[in-house]
């Protein structure tokens, strides 16, 4: 267990970006996931959709290897099929409309970061790249998921201690 | 500075024209080619070289899109034998008509085997709205359309890599110049491979932590272009180059972060794309299509029936029905992007002449107007004999 009483004492004698470019992702994302197995049914998705309010969901195997994301866009996508303007009407999103399972609707490339990740590093990658949450993988098993709120609210501590 | 007012018209006029055409349900390319041809007649009777240039940069782009966006390499890796099949067959018979086609107007023998190749693509997205209204995109006829077209486009740029080398040849290659040909392209894959395996992931995970601007849309691009050079280097042409080596960005997560994508889109279809199909109208030979008649009737003719009679027999090999083989067989009649950049390179090159070039436009802008309801008449002659049957 780490003492908060001691490393607030050693916080408060550094700087910001000394602290922020140590902190490891591994200590603040969280770590009890709602997940999408890959071969979930369409209505299957939908109830977690329905069932929990996050954003977006990490699809992974049976061997708990992260192989995707879906988020509410493409579950928008799917429900409003009928509506979708002709410049989507493209190739890959007639194989989304039609799909079945998590794996055929999902996005299969998600960026995802490591565990020892610092956390100055991972927000330079939100800013920069407009990206709002990670996937964190470690040895190819998802392990955690971190959104701006949690980078938000750790920064904010760290700043709070400054 | 003329050219800037050139740039300027086009984009402005294949915007608006293309925004009358999406509202009128067709895809906005009928308004690039159409603000060509109506600049091509008005004012700009030569297009410049800086035209031209920007045109090929779009038939770059254009494909290398293609790749990046819309082909998935474990999409392929999954796509079914069956597909395969109806792909093959579907292809052949379209090829035939075309080269017989040629060969029947005593067109040379490159020319010939060019317009077959012309014939081979197939753009699914004119007959997306279609099949999401008819509620068959999950059907089998609408799977199989969908795997069949990305064959389609991928078969269609190999055969172009041919035509392309035997065209520097002169002359029909003979089986060693073939077997170099093949080679090459081998070579020119196998390094893409090697490059996307070994290079690209890593590459990537340094490039996202650059502190330049844009550090990761810029290297994006640079593999585009990368990609393009290399393959001409190789003696194929730069378009095939860009989309393989967007095909093998396709999976590399940092390259296809969402904010990177948008980025890539908006100079493809912002700036390059709109140029390449207007600067297709501005060198479009109207008088030529008007007296050549026969000729331009036939190749819409055969290029449409081509893929419907190939279609047809390719349902059947895999054990459609009548109706379903039928489906599936208009269902891969539209051509829009591929086929244009595959003629201007056989117009550039000098393979096809003015007649050929006009007359394959023609086709393509009457295959985006008569596959979508082309397609809602054979899915509702189908449910028709489904409800008198039962």
């Amino acid at each position: 267990m780490v003492d908060h009483g001691d490393e607030d004492c050693i916080r408060c004698q550094r700087s910001f970006a000394e602290m922020c470019s140590e902190m490891v992702i591994r200590d603040f994302m969280t770590k009890d996931l709602v997940t999408i197995s890959e071969n979930d049914s369409i209505d299957q998705i939908l109830e977690t959709f329905d069932k929990y309010h996050f954003h977006t969901y990490p699809v992974v195997n049976e061997d708990n290897v992260l192989v995707g994301t879906i988020d509410r866009d493409i579950i928008l996508k799917i429900l409003l099929v009928h509506r979708a303007p002709r410049i989507e009407h493209t190739h890959l999103n007639a194989v989304v409309f039609q799909g079945d399972t998590a794996k055929a609707i999902m996005l299969s490339h998600p960026v995802s970061i490591s565990p020892d990740e610092h956390l100055c590093d991972a927000v330079d990658m939100m800013l920069k790249h407009k990206i709002d949450r990670f996937c964190i993988v470690d040895d190819g098993k998802l392990v955690g998921i971190i959104c701006k709120p949690d980078i938000i609210k750790e920064v904010y501590k760290l700043r709070g201690s400054d | 500075m003329e050219v800037l007012l050139h740039i300027l018209l086009i984009l402005l006029l294949a915007k608006l024209f293309g925004e009358i055409f999406e509202r009128a349900g067709f895809p906005s390319i009928l308004g690039e080619l159409l603000s060509g041809m109506v600049l091509g007649t008005l004012l700009i009777h030569q297009g410049s070289e800086i035209l031209k240039f920007l045109a090929e940069m779009g038939a770059i782009f254009l494909l290398f899109t293609a790749g990046y966006k819309e082909v998935h390499l474990r999409d392929l890796k999954e796509s079914s034998a069956k597909a395969s099949v109806a792909t093959v067959v579907q292809i052949f018979v379209a090829f035939s008509f075309g080269a017989a086609l040629g060969a029947y107007f005593h067109l040379s023998v490159l020319e010939s085997v060019f317009i077959g190749v012309a014939f081979s693509p197939t753009s699914i997205g004119v007959v997306v709205r279609t099949l999401i209204d008819m509620d068959y995109l999950s059907s089998k006829p609408g799977s199989m359309m969908l795997t069949s077209s990305i064959f389609d486009d991928i078969i269609g740029i190999f055969l172009l890599s041919i035509v392309v080398t035997m065209a520097t040849y002169e002359h029909f290659p003979s089986g060693v110049q073939v077997l170099i040909i093949l080679l090459k392209m081998v070579a020119f894959v196998a390094i893409m491979f090697f490059l996307r395996k070994w290079v690209f992931s890593r590459l990537f995970d340094q490039i996202h932590k650059m502190h330049v601007k844009e550090s990761i849309f810029a290297f994006v691009i640079v593999i585009a272009l990368f990609s393009a050079y290399l393959a001409e280097v190789f003696g194929l042409h730069a378009v095939i180059g860009a989309f393989i080596g967007g095909v093998m960005l396709s999976d590399v997560p940092h390259a296809k972060i969402e904010h990177v994508q948008s980025k890539v889109t908006g100079i493809a279809y912002g700036i390059f794309v709109p140029i390449f199909f207007a600067f297709i109208g501005i060198s479009l030979n109207i008088a030529s299509l008007q007296t050549i008649g026969l000729f331009s009737i036939l190749v819409v003719v055969l290029a449409l029936s081509g893929k419907l009679i190939g279609g047809f027999l390719g349902g059947r090999l895999i054990g459609f029905d009548n109706y379903d083989s039928l489906i599936f067989g208009v269902g891969v009649m539209p051509r829009a992007g591929v086929e244009l950049v595959l003629i201007s390179i056989g117009k550039e090159m000098g393979i096809i002449g003015d007649e050929v070039f006009s007359a394959i436009v023609l086709m393509v802008a009457v295959s985006i107007l008569v596959s979508p309801v082309l397609l809602k008449k054979a899915i509702q002659f189908k449910n028709r004999a489904n409800s008198n049957n039962t």
